[in-house]
Parts: C-alpha cells; structure tokens; sequence
C-alpha cells in the first residue's frame, strides 16, 4: 500500500459497524463511539501516567500486516483452534458472550475490539489435559512504513482441561505496532500455563484478561527484552472459590527501551490465592514502569494475595517507577505487597572477584541471578531453556555464563 | 611470600590500622589474635583487596610483588585466598558453577587449561569429602539458607579447591562446635606445605590447638603489639588482652 492508505489510529475508525453477528457490531460500535469520546489516553489518563503513547496517538499507520498469530506447533490432541473470522462466520453464537467479558473496553483494547478483523480462538474442552505447548507468535513486519496490527485471541479451558500456552511477539522494525488483546476463560478446576515473551523492538501493547472460575489455575511467566515502547496489562478476574492466579515478570531494558507492565488481580470470591513477581534489569536511558493492582472484594474473605516488584538499576540514567498496591474491602485476608529497586550487591561482587571471578563475568552472575528465578518457575523445560538463553544473549558477558550454568 | 611494612589503613577517613608491620615466610602459619574491633577483618580485607579502604602509607609486598597495585581477583590469580569472617548468601548463583568460573579463571592466569566438567566434579568431590560438606550444598547457590558452620566449611572447601598460596582466615573458628571445628582444622591443616603459608585470624585460643601456629601476633588498636611462638595464645587465653597489653608496654 501507499502512503496515501496512512492513517491515525482514531481516523481509522470506521462510522458504523456491518459485519458479523449483531452482538459483535454492538461491541465495535459501543467502543468505537468510547474511543470517540474519550480519545486515547495521555499523561493525564491515572493509569497511563508513565507511558509516552502521544506518539502513537499522533502517528499515522497503514494496515498491511497480518492480525493474525501463527501457529507455529504442531496442534496437539484434544485442542482445537479456528479461526475467529471463521468462527464469527459459520457459528457465531459459540463466541457469543466470550470477547470482551470484562465489560466494555477502553483506549487501546477498545481499538482492538473496534479494528480486529481475524484472530485464533484456542479450545481445549472439559477433561482434556493437554501436555505439549501450543505456541503461537505473532511477527511484526519489517518494512520502514508504520503499520499496525491488532492481534485477538480467545483461549477457553473446559472443566478439568489443561493446557500450556506459549505466546512469542517479535520482529519489528521501529514504527510497527501490534496491539493485542488475549481472552482466556478457565473452567472449574481447569489449569494454563501461559508463557508469553515479548522481543519486539517496535511498539507493543497488550493486553491479557483472565477470567477463572472455581479452583481453576492459572500461572503466567512474562519475558521482556527490551522494546522501545511496550505495554503489557494482564488482568485476572478470580471469580470462583478456590481459584488462584500466579504473575510472574522478567524485563531487561536497555539503551531508551520503555517497557510497562501492569497487573490488576480482583478477587471477587473467597480462598482465592494470587501472587506476583517480577523483576527488572533497568539499564541505559531506559524507564521501566510497574504498576500492580490487587482488589480484594468484600465478599472475598480467606484470600491470600502477595505482590512483589523487584528492579535492579544499572546506570544513573534509567528510570523506575514502581508502585504495587492493594485495596482491601474483606477482612480476613493474608496480603502482602513491597517493591525494591537496587544497585548490585556490592559484599556479593567482592565475594565473587575475591575468588578469583573477573569483574565482569562476576557483574553478569550477579544481574543473571537476579531474573533467572523468573524463568526457573516455567515448568516446560524446553521453553525453560529458550527463555534463559534470551535472558544470557541479552547480559552483558552473558556468553561467559553460558559455559558454567 | 608475604611483606607487610608500616601499613596504616583509613575507613572513612578513621585510622583503623596504624603500622602493621608482618613478615610471613613460606611454609609458615602465623595467627593474629586481638579483641573485637581491633582491626584484624581490616587488615585481612585489605589484603584481599575489598574497596573502601585507604592504604595512607606503607606497602604489602606478595611474591616480591606491590599486592596493593592488584584488582582482587588478580591477587586470587596470584593465590592469595580470604576465608571471610562473614560469608555473603548469593542466591540465584549456584556453589560450584562460580566455583569453576573462579578455578578456570585462576588456571587460565597460570597459563593452564581449563577444567573440563567431568575433572572438575571429581575435585569437587573430593574437597568436599575433606570438610564434610553435603555434595548438596556445594550446588546450592552460594551459602543461601546455609547454617553458620556450613558457610565456613563451604569457605574452607573453595580453598581447598583453589588451592591458594596465601590463604588469610578470618575467624573462621566462630560459631563453629568443637566438631566442626576439627573438621575446618584439617581441611587447614591439609593445605599446609613448604609453598605455602597462612594467616589464621582468631578471637580465640581453642582454634591454636587445632592449627598449630608458628608465629602468634597480638592486634591490638590497629598495631600489632607482642609477637611471639604458640605459647604466646596459650598467655592471652589465660591473662586476657589488658594484661598482654601491658607487658608490652616498655
Ligand atoms: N566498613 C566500615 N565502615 C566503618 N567502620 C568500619 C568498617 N569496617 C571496620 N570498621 C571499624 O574499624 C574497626 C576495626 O574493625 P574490624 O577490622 O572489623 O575489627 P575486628 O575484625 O578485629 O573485630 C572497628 O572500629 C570498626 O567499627
Ligand atoms: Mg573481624
């Protein structure tokens, strides 16, 4: 396409909606008129603070690349995965109910919902335990002309299912960005593990919304490498008792990476459980923000929900803004949340040369260290493997602790 | 092997030790006792090269050579070892892979080879046999949730295993029972040879009995103030500090 077909991400919404089912036009309609009236969010917007998007909102993009993650494993047995566009065709009333379960979505989940034209709807059905990894990446194109993408995927677990997600976005040249939305339903007593890795040096945005019924589980490791400007919000919705959630995170950001995570954990029914853990290695010009949210409804009693950020700054010139917070409406509740951001150890660098570890390969110990208990917690070992390995190549003198670990 | 002349040391901008002045042969061990704060982790982190800690005169001579001048893990190259009074917890950073980064850095500065994995296991092994350390431990990461006794057997395993020239221990008998405490002393006594020699930092006597001393120094105020053979501990033990003090007092 041509320059001509380039447009701002609010110009580029149509005035009215007529395809597909009549609940999905109202679903675009409904956030396109939000987006109308609200715009997208600025310095002023409370939970886009510290992300520069102006940019974004004033760039212009065309829509050539493909929406539409690929599937790069083999389909293991037990799970299906369709096409949305597909689906939304020939049976629509299966998806009914199922985008946008969180209620209307805004700024940029909203343009998603507004704009997705394709996307891949992963079931695994009651009692289906799926061991082998789905993986799906989505990859940026790596053309010069801005283009944006707005990737959509619906994950639905059964009762009883079990499945293993492992989510790359990558590639990328500066001006493209993917805007993504990821659903996922988790029956009673269903099980995902969602692996997701983020190594695009464009500009990312997305968003995870997980919805979990009683004792289902779901554990999310998130790997960041950089990105000149991403945003990640996952949300969980622990709607039935004796859910629980785990939200692990590892960025490493360098050079003027900005990289944004964010968390909100609702706890709506009672003995639930959540964690959160992430860590950061914030080098360079680079500004790492994290912003984690529990809300523990009234109703909520015997939830038990810890949250914790840690970040290890490696220059004068990065920049952290961590702010992990909980608001309380139960009382019989064990909660506990804190954030550090922090220097090497300097006792532990010494230990190390005193031993006769050179300085350097001592440094990249040390801030390996500090992410590698991120990844150790992904249970799938190849991917477990991969994921290390991205850490090292991104260490500086990394290649060096690649001979000894 | 070891030449410390007129050694004053500042810690921001406080004069800790002020004029050491310490021969040790090779072959020889020599103990330093003196009361808490009397600068003995001072002068032993100096020694290893820690940063904080002025030298404002005076000169550390290591095989003939300015030990002051060397980055800390040139002086481990060179074979100097600190056996640390407090050894630091690295989690995340496994025993026996840093282990093998620090032995293959020190090989390499030899101008050996390195240690292939399977050789190395068979060292570690070994070493570990000597202090009793649980093979467990020795890949845990780095005295993460290690007792008091275990984190001073691991310091004594990793010299065994590097096998220093000059190996300095700091109080490395604290906190220690008298079973652990014999079994640090052979790990000690094991290394002991006619190339090299030790500087064993203690609060206590009941480590000499174990560790038998050539030369015994008294530290005192950040200066060495008796020198003299074993039974000088055995003195100290019975008549304490003060008293050693003042004898020395012409
Ligand atoms: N890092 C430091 N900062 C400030 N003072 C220190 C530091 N290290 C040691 N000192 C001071 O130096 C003196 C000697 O301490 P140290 O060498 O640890 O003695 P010892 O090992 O004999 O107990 C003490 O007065 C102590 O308070
Ligand atoms: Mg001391």
């Amino acid at each position: 396409m041509t320059e001509a077909n380039r447009q701002t991400l609010l110009a580029s919404l149509p005035t009215s909606f007529d395809l597909g089912p009549d609940w999905l036009q109202a679903l675009r309609t409904q956030a396109a008129a939000a987006l109308r009236e609200q715009g997208l969010p600025t310095k002023r917007t409370e939970a886009w603070r510290f992300t520069p998007v102006r940019s974004l909102v004033d760039s212009e993009f065309s829509r050539d690349g493909d929406d539409v993650p690929t599937l790069l494993s083999a389909l293991p047995e037990g799970v299906t995965v369709r096409g949305l566009a597909e689906v939304l065709r020939s049976q629509p009333e299966l998806l009914h109910g199922r985008l946008d379960f969180g209620g209307p979505p805004a700024h940029f989940a909203a343009l998603n919902t507004a704009l997705f034209r394709d996307g891949l709807w992963i079931d695994v059905p009651a009692g289906s335990a799926v061991e082998t990894p789905i993986e799906i990446s989505h990859v940026s194109p790596s053309t010069s002309t801005p283009g944006v993408a707005y990737p959509r995927v619906l994950i639905t677990a059964g009762e009883n299912a079990e499945l293993t997600l492992i989510e790359t976005y990558a590639g990328g040249s500066a001006g493209q960005l993917s805007n993504s939305v990821v659903e996922v339903e988790l029956g009673r007593n269903a099980t995902m593990k969602h692996v997701r890795v983020h190594e695009n040096a464009g500009l990312q945005i997305g968003r995870v919304d997980v919805r979990q019924d009683a004792d289902s589980s779901y554990r999310s490791t998130v790997v960041t490498l950089g990105g000149a400007l991403l945003r990640y919000d996952v949300r969980c919705l622990l709607q039935g008792k004796g859910a629980e959630c785990q939200l692990d995170g590892a960025y490493l950001t360098d050079g003027d990476d900005h990289v944004d995570h964010h968390t909100l954990v609702e706890h709506q029914a009672p003995h639930c459980i959540s964690g959160q853990t992430y860590r950061g290695i914030v080098s360079g010009k680079s500004t790492a923000v994290f912003d984690g949210v529990v809300i523990v409804h009234r109703d909520a009693q015997k939830t038990e929900a810890h949250q914790e950020n840690r970040n290890l700054l490696l220059s004068d010139t990065a920049t952290i803004h961590t702010k992990p917070h909980l608001e309380i409406d139960a009382d019989d509740v064990i909660c506990s949340h804190g954030a550090t951001v922090g220097a090497l150890d300097q006792d532990q660098l010494f230990y190390l040369r005193a031993r006769g570890v050179p300085e350097d390969f001592a440094l990249a110990m040390l801030t390996y260290a500090f992410v590698e208990s991120i990844v150790d917690r992904v249970s799938h070992e190849p991917t477990r493997a991969r994921m290390r390995e991205a850490l090292i190549s991104r260490i500086p003198h990394g290649d060096e602790i690649r001979e000894v670990t | 092997m070891l030449k410390i002349e007129d050694l004053h040391v500042e810690v921001d901008g406080k004069p800790i030790l002020k004029g050491i002045n310490l021969e040790i042969e090779a072959g020889q061990v020599h103990a330093i006792m003196g009361p808490n704060g009397s600068g003995k982790s001072t002068l032993a982190y100096v020694l290893a090269g820690r940063e904080g800690y002025e030298v404002t005169k005076g000169s550390v001579l290591y095989k003939g050579q300015d030990l002051l001048e060397m980055a800390p893990e040139t002086r481990a190259a060179e074979g100097v070892f600190l056996g640390f009074q407090y050894p630091v917890a690295i989690p995340g950073v496994s025993n026996i892979y840093f282990l093998k980064a620090a032995l293959n850095a020190i090989r390499k500065h030899r101008g050996e080879d390195p240690l292939d994995a399977i050789d190395f296991m068979k060292l570690s092994k070994k070493k570990a046999a000597l202090v009793q350390l649980p093979d467990e431990l020795t890949k845990r990461s780095v005295n993460d949730g290690f007792s008091g006794g275990e984190k001073k057997r691991n310091e004594i395993y990793q010299m065994a295993m590097l096998e220093p020239s000059l190996a300095v221990l700091d109080e490395t008998d604290s906190g220690l029972d008298i079973d652990a405490l014999k079994v640090v002393a052979r790990g000690v006594n094991g290394l002991r040879g006619p190339d090299r020699a030790m500087l064993v930092i203690t609060h206590y006597q009941r480590l000499l009995d174990y560790i038998v001393p050539d030369v015994v120094h008294v530290l005192i105020n950040g200066q060495i103030v008796r020198t003299g053979d074993k039974d000088l501990a055995k003195q100290l033990e019975r008549e304490g500090y003060s008293e050693v003090r003042s004898a020395s007092q012409p």
